[in-house]
């Protein structure tokens, strides 16, 4: 055996994934197509979000590196959503590209037990029933052995650019595709379909007329995703923001036609959030403009990026759409819009764990399952690598809840109902999402981060020391008495904020504004908490209830027939995962806890 | 998924949902002897019964007012039907105090079983032989029927169709708020909340779930108590009445000598009609407690007719919403204005007091409501409810300017009620929403 473990990919899932392993002690090698991609931003320059901002926050309470890299990247950063409340608030900032690639692949050569090398996987190793997973392939002919895989092809998968007429293999515009693979796993019988997505056109900086658009700062303080650090001291640049308008909107409805989407050539089916200009052009035809955020790709760096025009339409389509708009009459593009379609592989083809149930032994993460956006990639690649590791070491995987973080809603909506479109995250898919707020993620997530050996003792203090603050500064609100009731009753007020009770309760003073701010939101969210947490324990009764994934279905009588089936498939680990499956009814899962109660299938 | 879990308490009427003598609800499930002894006149008896063992006294509501005279039958851990800790409450059969019961037990944080669910606690602790595959079959049956029979095919034609307006209105509320969480400000157009929408919807759930009132009336019925003093010919009208209509079910003597009892339909709302003849001012104990009993009739009666001597007017009591004054006798005296007059001896008038007596019962029928929208099942009537209250709580939020976040909360509880009676809404139909309806994305 050459390594424990082997990841495929050097993109934002299979970082994650290579440390996971290296850090919690297994060799490991990266392999990639090359290595100077590591951490590429392919499409926007940004990180965090709505619900994708708190997703880099878990990753970082569990161990993984994501946020570290933003934060000591970033040339902008801005909490969204201050006034919509609390729960939906998440960070975002935009990237330098060009650090947060070399501050990845500095952070991967770095990392003691991880090897590192350039070539393209063709092929996997298996054993004689092609059941369990055992090396690799690759472009140049080397086979290398481990015990576990993870996989992580992103979009370059068979990946295909279209531009108008053109098209041409590559994952990303100028590199190729990884070609062989995907058609490798179909022969295997892997469930791979073909899925696309687009990315704007960059334009010059200098040929911006920044006289015709508007200007969008920052927030004037940065603050960090990690939960390692306070603060963090990066340089700030602006965007900007300009607009469509209906000699645009006339310019792209002429030349439909041109469009692949829209001639018929590419089959994968592209993400409705995330529509092209052309798209939202059909589909609003009402709409008189379309807002564009001009970005920065970097510090370094003539490139703009303009989001929210991403297209594939021809390039001289392009140009004349994108000069009819405001600010950009003179733009020089330097890089085309473009989409890009790739294979993936259904993801209701994986365990919990991110296994798959094929083959024993691996494992695939990012957008290889169907997902897009970095964030989602990340937080699949660290799962991905946490679970190998613990397969590794003989241990049970580590599955996290719908109700403790965004990654457990996004990998259990994956594995459960699979995805029809570019899966991405989003806050209303988080039922408990009250409890999923983005500067909570470190009391949800170290502790499991330092059981699976990513977090040092350190931080589980530091985590046990920060839960004193927040209840050393409830019992001192308790102990005095402000609007004729305790200071933390009044805290409930709507009107009453913590800020008015530091001149109350002056000790408040010795606190920092982190914990302070956790109390607030405590207290006043105490009502609708206490209400969700009734929902939650219901619902973590049934997630409780495992099931072996080699429960064999067909032993239990009474089962309906399409129930049966699906329940075959998805293979849940439990029947809280169960319930959630389409086409299995509430007698089925009766009939499962009747059975399993009974001593049937208990893991 | 909540209908599985065997840590609720859950419970459900044992007997027909109709009159009776005797009506037994049956409770199931850890705790829940603790769960009811504050809503009970003797709650240490009933904390300290052993298993099968009976104990008589009152339930009480939370104001402690007495509900019903009741004996509960009770079995600890490990025994009876399900094998749980279970109450078996058998009280008076009225509808009435059955409605009173079953509310209780869900404002006291029980559940409302789904049916079959008792079987599937039995069978869960072994009381029932699982290996006997027609056992299983039943179960599949039961369950998946009731699962059906409770949200689906209960609801049908209109009243499905205006449940899922009700639904689809909510949806597109809901997604207006959800896109304004799933995308930054900066992303969208100003936001305003749409109060007016929200406004309407409560008011349409409150109509709808008013139209039970009605629904209940056709189901359960109407008590009228015929009252007065006597010999003003309440008798005579009691026989008539009885005679008048075709569909008398049976006259017979009531169970004690207070009164006589009769039922009858009118206007399709069956009634159950009481005369307290035979009453006068006794010494006779007996007697003195008829009197008591005939004037808690009158208290619990939806409608009560006071009859009066047209020739002897005496005390005429005011008429209210629960009762109409009629002068009989009109054979012998006439009386003036638009006033009520029959006679019970030659028949006259009385088709128009039938026509009063419908049009009382009925009033509670919204203006224009559509007779046949009519929620009849109590379980409709709670989810109706509770989306009404989610969402007046949505409103007040959003009167008092509260964050959305906790709007959606509230919204969102609305949604899943709604979604109980017809099907549950998953977050991808919210999302499709959003897409189809928003223009989002960068
Ligand atoms: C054109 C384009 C548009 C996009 N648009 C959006 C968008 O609109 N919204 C959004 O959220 N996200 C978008 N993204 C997606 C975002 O870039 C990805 O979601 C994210 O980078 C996925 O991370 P990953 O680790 O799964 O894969 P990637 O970042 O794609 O990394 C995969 C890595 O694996 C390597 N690799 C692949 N196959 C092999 C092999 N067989 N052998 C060796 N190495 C291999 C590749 O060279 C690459 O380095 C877009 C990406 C592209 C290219």
């Amino acid at each position: 055996m050459d390594y424990d473990a082997i990841v495929v990919g050097g993109g934002h899932a299979g970082i994650e994934a290579s440390l996971a392993l290296s850090r919690i002690g297994f060799s490991t090698l990266l392999v990639t197509q090359r290595l100077d991609t590591i951490g590429a931003l392919s499409c926007n320059p940004a990180i965090g979000g709505l619900s994708k901002g708190n997703i880099v926050r878990e990753i970082d309470a569990l161990g993984g590196e994501m946020a570290h890299l933003i934060d000591h990247s970033m040339i902008q950063f801005r909490i969204l959503n201050r006034r919509r409340g609390p729960a939906v608030q998440a960070p975002r900032a935009q990237a330098d590209k060009f650090t947060y690639n070399r501050l990845a692949k500095e952070t991967v050569e770095g990392q003691s037990n991880l090897a590192l090398f350039m070539d393209t996987v063709v092929d996997l190793l298996l054993d004689e029933a092609e059941r369990v997973y055992r090396g690799i392939i690759t472009e140049r002919g080397h086979t290398i052995t481990s015990r576990v895989l993870v996989l992580t092809t992103g979009t370059f998968m068979e990946g295909k650019i279209f531009i108008g007429e053109w098209e041409t293999s590559a994952g990303r515009l100028g590199e190729a595709a990884a070609i062989g693979l995907g058609t490798a796993l179909r022969q295997k019988g892997f469930p791979v379909g073909r899925m696309k997505t687009g990315t704007p056109a960059r334009v010059r900086r200098s040929s911006i007329d920044f006289s015709r658009v508007e200007t969008q700062q920052g927030d004037a303080i940065m603050l960090p995703f990690s939960f390692d650090y306070p603060t963090i001291d990066r340089p700030m640049r602006d965007c900007y923001i300009t607009w469509t308008n209906e000699q645009t909107h006339r310019i792209i409805g002429e030349n439909m036609a041109r469009s692949p989407l829209y001639g018929g050539k590419i089959s994968g089916i592209g993400p409705r959030y995330c529509p092209s200009i052309e798209d939202k052009v059909v589909r609003f035809p009402e709409r008189e403009r379309h807002q564009i955020f001009i970005e920065p790709e970097g510090i370094g760096t003539e490139e703009m990026y303009l989001n929210g025009i991403s297209s594939s339409l021809p390039e001289d389509v392009q140009a004349a759409f994108i000069h009819s708009i405001a600010g950009l009459e003179e733009a020089e593009i330097m890089r085309p819009a473009y989409a890009v379609e790739y294979d993936y592989i259904d993801p209701t083809a994986l365990y919990p764990s991110l296994e798959s149930k094929l083959v024993d032994g691996l494992f695939i993460a990012g957008q290889t399952n169907g997902t897009s956006g970095y964030e989602e990639a990340a937080c699949q690649g660290l799962m991905a690598g946490i679970n190998a590791a613990q397969k590794l070491k003989g241990e049970k995987p580590v599955v996290l809840g719908r109700h403790e973080a965004y990654i457990g809603v996004l990998i259990d909506d994956l594995v459960t109902m699979g995805t029809k479109e570019p899966y991405r995250m989003f806050t209303s898919r988080a039922e408990y999402r009250l409890n999923l707020r983005h500067d909570s993620g470190d009391v949800r997530l170290t502790k499991k981060g330092w059981e699976v050996g990513l977090q040092s003792d350190e931080h589980l203090a530091r985590l046990e020391e920060k839960l004193r603050r927040i209840e050393a500064v409830k019992d001192l609100l308790a102990q005095h008495t402000h609007r004729e009731k305790s200071a933390l009753a009044a805290l409930k007020m709507p009107e009453v904020t913590i800020e008015e009770l530091q001149g109350v309760v002056p000790a408040l003073g010795r606190f920092d504004e982190a914990t302070l701010h956790q109390v607030e939101l405590d207290v006043k969210y105490a009502g609708y908490i206490d209400r969700q947490q009734r929902q939650v324990d219901r619902f973590t009764r049934l997630e409780a209830m495992a099931i072996d994934p080699l429960f064999d279905y067909d032993s239990v009588e009474g089962l309906s027939s399409e129930g049966r089936e699906k329940l075959k498939a998805v293979r849940p680990f439990s029947v809280g995962q169960a319930s959630r499956i389409n086409g299995v009814r509430n007698s089925d899962v009766a009939i499962l806890i009747v059975h399993l109660r009974r001593g049937g299938g208990h893991v | 998924m909540s209908r599985y879990d065997t840590q609720d308490i859950i419970y459900a009427l044992a007997t027909p949902w109709a009159r009776s003598g005797l009506a037994v609800i049956r409770i199931s499930g850890a705790g829940c002897k603790e769960a009811l002894a504050p809503y009970f006149s003797r709650p240490a008896a009933l904390l300290g019964a052993p298993n099968a063992t009976m104990v008589h006294g009152s339930l009480i509501d939370e104001a402690a007012a007495r509900i019903d005279e009741v004996v509960l039958a009770i079995n600890t851990d490990g025994h009876g039907y399900t094998a749980e800790e279970a109450i078996e409450i058998s009280c008076h059969g009225s509808l009435a105090v059955i409605q009173a019961i079953l509310a209780l037990l869900g404002r006291i944080g029980m559940r409302s079983a789904e049916a079959g669910e008792f079987t599937f606690r039995a069978f869960l602790h072994g009381r029932v032989d699982l290996t006997q595959a027609e056992a299983v079959e039943e179960l599949v049956s039961s369950v998946s029927q009731r699962s059906r029979s409770l949200s689906l095919s209960r609801l049908e034609g209109k009243l499905r169709q205006r449940i899922d307006m009700l639904k689809d209105t909510l949806l597109t509320i809901l997604a207006a708020v959800e896109v304004q969480l799933d995308y930054a400000e900066d992303e969208l157009d100003e936001f305003v909340f749409p109060t007016q929408a929200l406004t309407d919807l409560i008011a349409s759930i409150g109509s709808l779930a008013d139209t039970y009132q009605i629904g209940r009336l056709y189901k359960r019925g109407a008590k009228v108590v015929l009252a007065g003093s006597t010999n003003v010919g309440k008798s005579s009208l009691f026989n008539l009445l009885l005679k008048e209509e075709r569909s008398i079910v049976s006259p017979y003597r009531g169970t004690t000598r207070d009164y006589i009892e009769a039922d009858l339909e009118v206007g399709g709302i069956p009634i159950r009609l009481y005369d307290t003849a035979g009453l006068r001012e006794s010494e006779d104990l007996v007697e003195q407690e008829g009197v008591v009993r005939s004037e808690r009739l009158i208290g619990q009666a939806d409608l009560v007719i006071h009859l009066v001597d047209s020739t002897d007017l005496g005390h005429i009591p005011e008429e209210d919403g629960r009762t109409i004054v009629v002068y009989n006798k009109s054979d012998l005296a006439r009386i003036g204005g638009d006033k009520l007059a029959i006679s019970a001896q030659s028949g006259e008038g009385v088709a128009r007091l039938l026509e009063v007596v419908e049009a009382y019962l009925k009033r509670s029928i919204p203006e224009g409501g559509d007779e046949e929208l009519v929620i009849e099942g109590e379980r409709q009537w709670r989810l109706l409810g509770g989306a009404k209250g989610a969402l007046l709580r949505a409103l007040h939020l959003v009167q008092a300017d509260a964050v959305l976040d906790v709007v959606a909360v509230e919204l969102g509880e609305a949604l899943s009620n709604l979604g109980e009676l017809t099907g549950e809404v998953r977050s991808d139909d919210i999302l499709e929403r959003i897409f189809s309806g928003f223009c989002v994305g960068k």
